[in-house]
């Protein structure tokens, strides 16, 4: 729930290197509209995006 | 340089507790500075061991709301006011009504600043954004 999704990628990214695909599963609705604006704001790339259900799944490629 | 990100909090109860921890995070995760100052009943929620409770006769049901969240995966208020500190945001307890509400700067906890309006208003001025949460 909001704000964990973000709070959390924030954090996975600095162990992340450059060009790697992270994978983020959320249960947020409001996780829709958040993860694109992370994306936009902090310059990552949004590459995929699904739905199962209520899981969302985010794939970011790092910048 | 960062963006700046500052908000001002005037209350002390578990609600008013929340909101800047969960825009600051957010904020801080993406990309932000971020200054959160606590004036008059806020600055209780800066004390060691503060319990925040919700407004009126609903702090009856705080414990049943405090379950609900961490249900959801929201941490308690401590642990996650730790967290916002880990990330860099910064707290501060205003230096005049700390002594008003009866708050020492020894009843705080470790990390936050005192400081006085003029110093958190250089800050607003040159922020993007400023929140009031009161």
């Amino acid at each position: 729930m909001c704000p964990m999704p973000i709070v959390n990628l924030a954090k996975k990214v600095k162990e992340m290197k450059s060009g790697q695909v992270l994978e983020l599963l959320a249960d947020d609705v409001g996780a829709k509209e958040d993860v694109p604006a992370w994306c936009s704001r902090t310059g990552h790339q949004l590459v995929g995006h699904e739905e199962e259900g209520k899981l969302l799944k985010f794939y970011i490629k790092m910048k | 340089m960062a963006d700046k990100m500052c908000m001002v909090v005037s209350e002390g109860t578990f609600d008013k507790a929340y909101m800047p921890l969960i825009m600051g995070t957010t904020a801080a995760a993406m990309g932000s500075e971020v200054h959160v100052f606590y004036t008059f009943f806020g600055t209780a929620l800066l004390k060691k061991n503060a319990k925040p409770k919700l407004p009126g006769m609903f702090r009856l049901f705080t414990g049943i709301f405090q379950k609900r969240m961490n249900k959801v995966g929201i941490p308690a208020h401590d642990e996650m006011m730790k967290q916002a500190m880990d990330m860099g945001i910064n707290f501060y307890a205003c230096s005049t009504t700390m002594g008003l509400m009866g708050v020492k700067e020894s009843d705080l906890k470790p990390g936050v600043k005192v400081l006085g309006a003029a110093a958190f208003l250089k800050l607003a001025g040159e922020a993007k954004t400023t929140l009031f949460i009161g």
